[in-house]
């Protein structure tokens, strides 16, 4: 009864009625964003006197603002690439070995997903202070690597659930080696777990900002932490034109997302 | 002789099958990096909060008896609640029509969650930002409706933070929600109303119970990563209400105190790692991901 739609009465209205507030609720600041990047007051007085593109003309006037998202895009794809290798791997390691202490290692594999990541930030920070890693590439593809290999561990470990093992020992008696079959029947097979992977780990770079602002320095800045800084000073709607477009490139990720998923299924 | 070598060769590649049996070979890279790049660092700065400036809890002790770190303790425990119970007392609704809604309009509303979830954070708090400050969009259009005559202070305060916070947790107890409520069979509900229960009857005895250790697990969740949150709380709450994660901060980047920075994130760690345990020992590792 209350798990048929037609039939919950009065409660359907509260239900809907809901929903329909947490959609705006949700959409609001996503519209008004966007709303407000192409109006005229500096001030942000909205609705804006008037409307103008302005805002986007400053944006890309300015080559910090260039040059930190060609900074983010370098990082995050770095990230992106050894995440999925290395989760890969650690995936095969957690999934199909047999050794002590498995369960551990997979908990340990995932910690940085849950711990706060100001903490993590702290701690890589005193540590590449240290090192001699601080305010470098390195220790910045380093701190997002850490965060984006659970994503990995864990999409493309639930696609090898789904890979029947005895296609690769086939391969394998046919005459392929190990890795031979490894490449070219189980890599192929799951393909959509390591594309899985992939996007998440490149968003984990991409829209990190904790781990960002502990590793930058001034030469060295993600767009997140252009955006930070630029935010701390004053709420200009450069911001928003540069938020805008952020929402935009979500929007694309997630169709190519989508499409992707429902080119597998047919 | 042919037949033996093919036979020699087929056992080679049994061998070579069951050889890989262990498989721990392949976990080294991601191993390495862990302890060397998360154990290590983790471990050095808590090994730094009880030996700068000298060896000792001293640490620990100024955090407990300082009025300051104290409320800011409060402060972040408080915000982190009101926000969990918030999302909740919404995010249960928009779950349970998400079950019950025709697929159509069910889809429409998961894209919303799913684009608002990956919308950029910083642009998120910015726009709130903007809605919530004194001559914002939020405080004109209470105006306008004749409901208040002078601006709400909505930022730079923890008034602000929990709206900011709501915003951000909402999606991570929908999405949950949305499977334990599914996994629910009609047909008890059903049997409930065929018994002669009224609707009120059949949530209060029949699908809240059903649903609470998902919604207990979720809860718990939003809690900790609430407990734990930086951004949005450093920028919509201002400097005279802090939270956990932004005095860690400082401690390390404004006041250069390795020592009580340390302590404050040994404090936050320890605190989100018992929740967790709490988490995997009463509801499974399986409802959390």
């Amino acid at each position: 009864m209350l798990l048929d739609f037609d039939k919950l009465g009065a409660w359907k209205w509260l239900l809907v009625g809901t929903t329909v507030l947490v959609c705006l609720f949700l959409l609001l600041p996503i519209v008004f964003i966007a709303a407000l990047s192409f109006g005229s007051s500096r001030w942000l007085i909205f609705p804006p006197p008037s409307w103008t593109t302005r805002w986007y003309g400053e944006l890309f006037s300015d080559s910090r603002w260039l040059t930190s998202a060609l900074t983010s895009l370098q990082i995050a794809s770095v990230v992106t690439v050894l995440s999925v290798v290395i989760g890969f791997l650690a995936a095969l390691g957690l999934n199909r070995g047999s050794f002590a202490g498995k369960e551990l290692l997979r908990a340990l594999f995932l910690t940085p997903m849950i711990l706060p990541v100001v903490v993590l930030a702290v701690a890589l920070y005193a540590f590449f202070l240290q090192i001699g890693l601080a305010g470098t590439t390195p220790g910045f593809i380093i701190a997002h690597l850490l965060i984006a290999l659970p994503f990995s561990i864990i999409s493309i470990g639930s696609a090898l659930d789904g890979f029947d093992k005895s296609i690769e020992d086939a391969a394998i008696l046919c005459g392929a080696s190990p890795w031979e079959a490894r490449l070219r029947v189980t890599v192929p097979a799951i393909s959509h777990g390591l594309f899985g992977a992939a996007v998440f780990s490149f968003l984990a770079s991409w829209d990190e900002v904790v781990l960002a602002i502990f590793m930058a320095s001034p030469t060295l800045q993600t767009l997140p932490v252009k955006i930070w800084s630029t935010l701390r000073q004053d709420l200009t709607p450069v911001i928003a034109a540069a938020s805008t477009l952020l929402i935009l490139f979500t929007i694309v990720l997630m169709v190519i997302a989508a499409l992707v998923r429902k080119g597998r299924k047919s | 002789m042919a037949i033996l070598a093919t036979a020699g060769r087929d056992n080679g590649r049994r061998r070579t099958l069951q050889k890989r049996k262990s498989g721990f070979s392949f976990a080294v890279p991601a191993l390495l990096l862990i302890i060397l790049f998360f154990v290590t660092p983790v471990l050095g700065l808590l090994l730094r909060s009880v030996t700068e400036p000298e060896l000792g809890l001293q640490n620990y002790a100024e955090l407990i008896g300082s009025g300051t770190y104290m409320r800011i303790f409060a402060n972040t425990f408080l915000v982190a609640g009101v926000v969990t119970a918030l999302s909740v007392v919404i995010g249960y609704p928009v779950a349970w029509a998400l079950v019950v809604m025709p697929r159509y309009w069910s889809q429409v509303v998961f894209a919303i969650i799913i684009l608002s979830m990956w919308t950029n954070l910083l642009a998120r708090t910015y726009a709130w930002m903007v809605l919530l400050q004194r001559t914002g969009v939020i405080n004109k259009t209470l105006m306008g409706l004749g409901l208040i005559d002078t601006p709400l202070t909505l930022v730079n305060n923890l008034v602000g933070v929990t709206i900011g916070m709501t915003y951000i947790m909402l999606p991570f107890v929908i999405l949950p929600l949305v499977g334990v409520i599914r996994s629910i069979d009609p047909a008890i509900l059903r049997a409930g109303a065929l018994c002669g229960a009224n609707r009120l009857q059949c949530f209060t005895h029949i699908l809240l119970p059903l649903s609470l250790p998902g919604v207990a697990a979720g809860a718990l969740m939003v809690f900790v990563m609430a407990l734990g949150y930086y951004v949005t709380p450093a920028l919509l709450g201002g400097t005279a209400n802090m939270m956990l994660a932004e005095m860690i901060a400082q401690f390390v980047q404004s006041l250069v105190n390795w020592g009580m920075g340390g302590a404050a994130a040994f404090v936050l760690l320890v605190v989100t790692l018992l929740l967790y345990a709490v988490l995997l020992r009463f509801f499974g590792a399986s409802r959390i991901g």
